[in-house]
């Protein structure tokens, strides 16, 4: 009896210690090379962006080390090597792997999981390592308020996200005055609303509604039947995917036409479509980046910027190969592989690997790439990246604004419902 | 007076765990983090335990004391921070107003809630957690849903690298330190009237009302300690160690699952159990998530199942019935 | 205005509720006879949503005609997850259950991912729609909550018109005695956990009619929830209560936000959330056989 417990004693403790061994078994050194550490979201709540993430990150990566030949550092050509986990969408899981990145695998470079709360848990162990953290994937200003020092930012801030349609419908339609807000009541979403109410009310717009609905909404009824009672020249809202979809299906179903209607998120993306088919035509949304935009080597001669990487359709023939899967980008995709490049050539500007002298190079780095121009100001913040308006247009994303960057006219005012479910399609 | 000693022995294994993890922690480079992670679910787990593991009752909601701990934390920060000369004063304030808050919260619930049994309690602290949860949204208390940031704050009152160095080293050791402390006042009830109080109310509630026991007193005490440690915990876990709060995130109700599931791994009632079982689910996470990316809740979730229904009683309470009567059996409970 | 606005909202609420108390019989029949919590109830929900949409958008099978289907398929998900997994756990205390429960939801969820994706899907069911004035309802949800009428109807028959129906009906009142009558209590149980899941998984078909977009494995939590006050308002133990339940809430969400609409500084929607949960937990201290019972 006595003999058969210290066994199982002796087993639990040998089992325990053996998972103690295992953590400092480091993996094989990869010499050689320069590491990008990533704690991605592969499964949880954030599992789409984080594919998404993903693949764009490894087409950037392949691209780099084979067209591109590698970084240059001290007269060498050195790959790039990129090393990720999969933190489930949860902060605890974070932290410990990021902690894991920077010693065991000794990584040069962190890109922070998807979303600002994720982002900000992982900032102060970076910090404290002396490690940049490059942030594709949290849009909230005030992370950058708080004083981080080596954390950079590609995806653009959240408050504005709804200026260019703003802008648009100030141009083509003056007389176009009552707006009606509607977002999901989270930080990110809230953020945007705030940024749009301001400058609506800057351009002399009139916000006849502004009302939030919690997350994980399933029916939203009451508050589009209040929304209809203001009678709205146009509508901007949103917060994540499937709130979007929701939004537009319920407008579709309480019959509420309005002259535009833009959502944040959800409406740029192909599932949109296609779950809502007739019902999207017309809908427009902002975007960082999307299949189709102008950015080229000629485009960015014209501005003065320096190009690096991929075109366009090398970077998505990249990003399937790199999924093995037959999906398009979206932005998610796009702004991590950005990030990629915009690493490579600070590396390059400041010909070390040094946290501190690449986040220098980056402070000063202004580029274009397929994803639009990059520059970010002193406290990390991304400024030169400016979004996109997207309008699905005959079941086509196409790009509607700013004009420089257009793919075609904006079709304005949308059809209503009605029409849409006749089979009338949004052109201009 | 030897007896009051061997009283405390059971808490050799689960001390001596500890003090394992912070040696690994310290010593072998990379493994901070990680430690951190594992002290976080052993410190919940072990929280969580003085409730469940002594009442067999199931609070679903229990992630709302860990919320309001977080506000407390965070409120004082923010409230606080500019007030000049207070320092890490803010730090013990923000503690106070953690544990306050988590206390009166336990007692509105603990008032209402505990008159209920089984899954209708279950149900009931649910609802609690989500009401909460929206009442702070729609009524925008505490900056509703936007929530705080506060790094900024932390530097400002604590100097740039004393700051880092709590949110990424001290906050952790805060923990462990809650974790101890649990255990001790586990071990300490335990061995306390109201162990004994609360053991019959386990096996039969209405039996132990009949037999004179103040139920209600007992499990009252039980429940506002578990809260108030909980509260803790979310103060240092989830706002010093993440100086953010958003309320979807700290009324997340799949960190009750998670304890729950510590709590099952290592053994209800058990005072080594949350320890064990907060260390096998971390490790076996941790290592999945790197070996496994993307697979790691396709896994685990069958494994769990077949626990429950093969081991119900957890590892130490396997290990407890295997050293009945040996010497170990002292150190094991 | 204010008037229209409420009665709008109030029908648009019946509707809707009676879709919601359809997808909690469920977890009421399973709670009044097992006495276990359905924790993962909502990835059944998600399961059914997902048979709906594979069958319109790959086979071009009318959502209505899913309806049975989907509660086959729930049926074979529920025996199959009674005989492993529950039937051990029959007398274990409720942490055991709960988790299991929702461990299976977790299951459920990454199986549907690995095999599906993480993509929000939708389907497009064009049958046209009514304007009534102070709202418009699309027919797609008249057919919905007429389908959950008739299911609950159908099930108020099979309870008390069929020999399976009232032997579980014998085992929710007293196992004991059902026992010593010469029923199949444990054969009871296995049909009853399975009839729950069928009717969980039929739910999923009509909540998409309601709902066709947004589908994702991950869509079923909100619904839980939803569905554990729908439960409790219907006395938790109670398909038929759950059922009124449901339209209870229906109305109290849809009206209620008029109503906190009208608080200056304040988030309207989030509120309703509020009030549903304060609801719960009312219910549960002052009569917690549910507001319809008589007892």
């Amino acid at each position: 009896m006595k003999q058969s417990a210290i066994r199982t004693l002796v087993v639990f403790s040998a089992l325990f210690c053996f998972f103690v061994a295992g953590f400092s078994l480091a993996e094989a050194k990869s010499a050689g090379k320069i590491v990008i550490g990533h704690p991605a979201c592969l499964s949880g709540k954030y599992a789409k962006a984080g594919e998404q993430a993903i693949g764009g990150i490894k087409a950037c990566i392949d691209w780099v080390n084979n067209v591109y030949g590698g970084i240059k550092v001290a007269g060498k050509k050195i790959p790039l090597k990129y090393k990720y986990y999969d933190c489930e969408s949860k902060k605890e899981a974070v932290t410990s792997l990021i902690g894991r990145l920077v010693t065991v695998d000794k990584v040069n470079v962190v890109f922070s999981a998807y979303s600002s709360g994720l982002t900000l848990r992982g900032a102060p162990v970076t910090e404290s390592h002396q490690m940049l953290y490059m942030d594709h994937g949290g849009a909230n200003n005030k992370i950058f308020r708080q004083g981080f020092r080596y954390i950079v930012q590609t995806i653009g801030p959240a408050t504005s996200y709804h200026q260019g349609t703003l802008n648009m419908i100030h141009k083509i339609d003056p007389k176009a005055k009552k707006v009606a807000l509607a977002y999901e009541d989270s930080e990110f979403a809230k953020m945007v609303m705030h940024g749009a109410e301001k400058y609506a009310k800057k351009l002399g717009f009139n916000v006849v509604f502004e009302r939030t609905y919690p997350k994980g909404v399933t029916d939203l009824t009451p508050l589009l039947s209040a929304l209809k009672a203001s009678k709205p020249d146009f509508i901007l809202g949103g917060g994540h995917f499937e709130d979007g979809q929701l939004f537009n299906r319920q407008l579709a179903d309480l019959d509420i036409d309005t002259k535009a209607l833009s959502l944040i998120a959800a409406a740029t993306l192909p599932a949109f479509y296609k779950a809502l088919t007739s019902m999207a035509e017309g809908v427009m949304g902002p975007s960082h980046w999307e299949y189709g935009v102008k950015y080229s080597a000629g485009e960015a001669k014209k501005v003065g910027l320096n190009w690096i990487g991929p075109n366009q359709d090398e970077f998505v023939a990249l990003f399937k190969k790199a999924l093995g899967k037959n999906i398009i980008p979206d932005y998610h995709a796009a702004e991590a592989g950005a990030q990629v490049l915009a690493y490579v050539l600070a590396v390059e500007k400041a010909n070390s690997l040094d946290s501190d002298k690449v986040r220098a190079a980056l402070g000063d780095l202004e580029f274009m790439s397929f994803y639009g121009g990059w520059d970010v100001d002193d406290t990390g913040l991304q400024v030169g990246h400016s979004m996109v308006d997207v309008q699905w247009q005959g079941g086509k994303r196409v790009i509607v604004w700013p004009e420089e960057a257009q793919t075609g006219k904006p079709c304005y005012p949308m059809p209503t419902f009605a029409e849409k479910a006749k089979g009338k399609i949004a052109v201009p | 007076m030897k007896k009051e000693i061997t009283k405390y022995y059971p808490l050799i294994p689960v001390f001596t765990a500890y003090l394992f993890l912070f040696l690994v922690g310290k010593n072998i480079s990379g493994m901070w983090q990680l430690v951190a992670m594992l002290l976080f679910y052993c410190a919940m787990g072990q929280a969580f335990n003085i409730f469940l593991g002594m009442t067999g009752y199931v609070d679903f909601g229990y992630v709302a004391f860990m919320g309001v701990g977080t506000y407390g934390m965070a409120l004082a920060i923010t409230n606080l921070a500019h007030i000049e000369g207070l320092g890490i004063g803010i730090i013990i304030i923000g503690f106070i107003l953690a544990l306050l808050m988590s206390t009166l919260l336990s007692m509105a619930v603990g008032a209402v809630a505990l008159r209920l049994r089984g899954a209708y309690f279950a149900i009931a602290t649910i609802g609690v957690n989500e009401g909460f949860r929206f009442l702070i949204e729609g009524a925008r208390i505490w900056n509703g849903s936007e929530g705080l940031i506060f790094t900024a704050q932390l530097n400002q009152i604590l100097g740039r690298e004393a700051a880092s160095s709590l949110m990424t080293y001290w906050a952790d050791i805060m923990v462990l330190f809650i974790a101890a402390l649990a255990a001790f006042v586990t071990l300490f009830y335990m061995r306390s009237k109201i162990g004994y109080a609360l053991t019959a109310l386990r096996e039969d509630e209405d039996a132990a009302k009949v037999m004179g026991i103040n139920v209600t007193k007992y499990k009252i005490t039980a429940f506002i300690t578990s809260a108030c440690f909980a509260g803790l915990v979310g103060a240092t876990s989830w706002a010093l160690k993440t100086p953010y709060v958003f309320p979807p995130e700290v009324f997340e109700i799949h960190y009750t699952i998670e304890a729950i599931i510590i709590v099952l791994l290592g053994g209800a009632g058990t005072l080594l159990g949350p320890v064990v079982g907060g260390l096998i689910y971390g490790i076996s996470k941790y290592y999945l998530s790197i070996f496994m990316p993307g697979f790691q809740l396709l896994i685990f979730a069958p494994i769990i199942i077949i626990i429950i229904v093969l081991f119900p009683e957890g590892v130490v309470g396997m290990l407890k019935s295997r050293t009945k009567g040996s010497v170990l059996a002292r150190f094991i409970i | 205005m204010f008037l229209e606005q409420l009665t709008g909202n109030l029908i648009q609420g019946i509707v809707l509720g009676a879709v919601y108390g359809m997808a909690t019989m469920g977890l009421s029949l399973i709670f009044g006879v097992l006495k276990v919590v359905n924790v993962g109830h909502g990835a059944f929900i998600m399961v059914g949503a997902f048979v709906t949409l594979w069958l319109f958008n790959a086979l071009g099978i009318n959502p209505i005609l899913a309806v049975p289907v989907a509660f086959a398929v729930g049926m074979g998900l529920g025996f199959i997850f009674y005989y492993t997994t529950m039937q051990r756990l029959i007398k274990a205390p409720e942490l055991a259950t709960l988790l299991a429960t929702f461990s299976i939801g977790i299951l459920l969820e990454e199986l549907v991912k690995l095999t599906f994706g993480s993509e929000f899907r939708g389907y497009n069911w064009v049958v046209g729609k009514i304007d009534i004035g102070v709202t418009v309802l699309p027919m797609s949800k008249l057919y919905a909550c007429i389908g959950s009428v008739i299911i609950a109807l159908l099930l108020y028959l099979w309870f008390n018109k069929t020999r399976a129906g009232s032997a579980v009906r014998s085992v929710v009142e007293d196992s004991e005695g059902a026992r010593v009558c010469g029923v199949n209590v444990g054969g009871a149980y296995a049909l009853s956990f399975a009839l729950g899941i069928g009717l969980t998984v039929a739910s999923g078909v009509l909540l998409t009619m309601f709902i066709p977009v947004g589908i994702n494995p991950y869509m079923g939590g909100g619904y839980t929830l939803k569905a554990f006050v729908i439960a409790v308002l219907g006395g938790l133990s109670s398909p038929y209560g759950a059922f009124f339940g449901g339209l209870a809430f229906g109305l109290i969400e849809n009206g209620s936000y008029t109503l906190f609409a009208l608080i200056p500084g304040v988030e309207p929607f989030a509120l309703t959330r509020f009030l549903s949960f304060v609801m719960l937990l009312a219910i549960l201290l002052i009569k917690p056989t549910g507001l319809l019972s008589t007892k």
